[in-house]
């Protein structure tokens, strides 16, 4: 047990335990919004394990969840576009959903590359932060427009 | 103990998103835990040093089942909406 | 002739990236890495070019 595990403990219970259980309790937007961060808090605690482990492939697990955690989160807003952005949030929930979601990615690239092999694989964990910040961004921004608000560039 | 304290927290939030996932009603609602809980397992499954499983539960648990669940129940709904609409005309 | 030139140009421009993202996400860098990237960044330079088109032409 070293630190780096001990940081995913903690980011597990104090940062995705609040977001499944807002996955699990309310309504549709909020499930979708909660969703979205639990897929960006999964994948930083992915990068905390493969430094905890000292196993330099779990960190192909960040990768296809940065990839793949965007699409999951704008199929919903393409099946269920009208309904998600019927309402217009309120400007306080937008805004702390964007910062909730970006703000933890620098948080913990940043420490794991500082102690990675400097390199290829401090160019990897830079690309996917910056893949992490880009989809959990145009997320947010994507369910929480209202129609006409120039949010839907969903093909 | 100390080296089982990720299994542990990994082993409750799976049961915690299961739970919810028999408890949900709506199909909509469950799609989303259901998403949740592919997460968790993969969560599991890379404690439990199984990265292979755990990419394979990513690929299926988080894009291929909320779009399996949505695109049915948008059939079903496109469906009730023209039954409807014959019995009105 | 020019049409044919910006086309040339923008394929390599995305085999460019595409290469270079390959041999960042690789875990080990030898011969065969590097013929099966140069490949399949050509192949999904392609794939890149039609998909901008499609997008911009929408």
């Amino acid at each position: 047990m070293n630190g780096w595990l001990a940081a995913a403990c903690a980011l597990l219970l104090v940062g995705f335990l609040p977001a499944l259980l807002g996955i699990c309790t309310g309504p549709v937007r909020r499930r979708v919004l909660a969703q979205n961060l639990a897929t960006v808090l999964a994948a930083l605690v992915m990068l905390l394990l493969s430094q905890g482990y000292a196993r330099p492939s779990y960190t192909d697990m960040a990768l296809v969840l940065a990839v793949l955690g965007p699409v999951g989160t704008l199929v919903y807003e393409r099946l269920l576009g009208e309904e998600l952005r019927a309402s217009r949030p309120r400007p306080l929930v937008t805004r702390t959903m964007t910062v909730l979601g970006v703000a933890p990615v620098p948080a913990v690239v940043l420490p794991v590359c500082v102690a990675a092999t400097p390199g290829r694989t401090t160019l990897k964990l830079l690309f996917i932060g910056c893949l992490l910040v880009a989809g959990s961004a145009l997320c947010t921004r994507a369910l929480t427009t209202p129609p006409g608000g120039g949010g839907s560039d969903g093909r | 103990m100390g080296g089982d304290l990720p299994v542990v927290v990994a082993l409750l939030l799976v049961a915690v998103a299961g739970t919810a996932a028999v408890l949900a009603r709506d199909p909509v609602r469950q799609a989303a835990v259901l998403a949740g809980l592919g997460l968790a397992l993969a969560l599991l499954f890379a404690v439990l040093q199984a990265p292979d499983v755990a990419l394979s539960q990513l690929a299926v648990g988080t894009a291929l089942t909320p779009l399996m669940v949505l695109l049915s129940v948008r059939k079903v709904r496109r469906k009730a909406r023209s039954e409807r609409r014959e019995e009105h005309e | 002739m020019a049409r044919r030139l910006t086309a040339a140009l923008e394929l390599g421009a995305w085999w460019v990236a595409l290469a270079g993202l390959w041999l960042v996400l690789i875990q080990t860098v030898d011969t065969l890495e590097c013929g099966v990237g140069a490949g399949a960044a050509l192949l999904a330079a392609y794939g890149g070019r039609a998909a901008r088109r499609a997008a911009v032409r929408r």
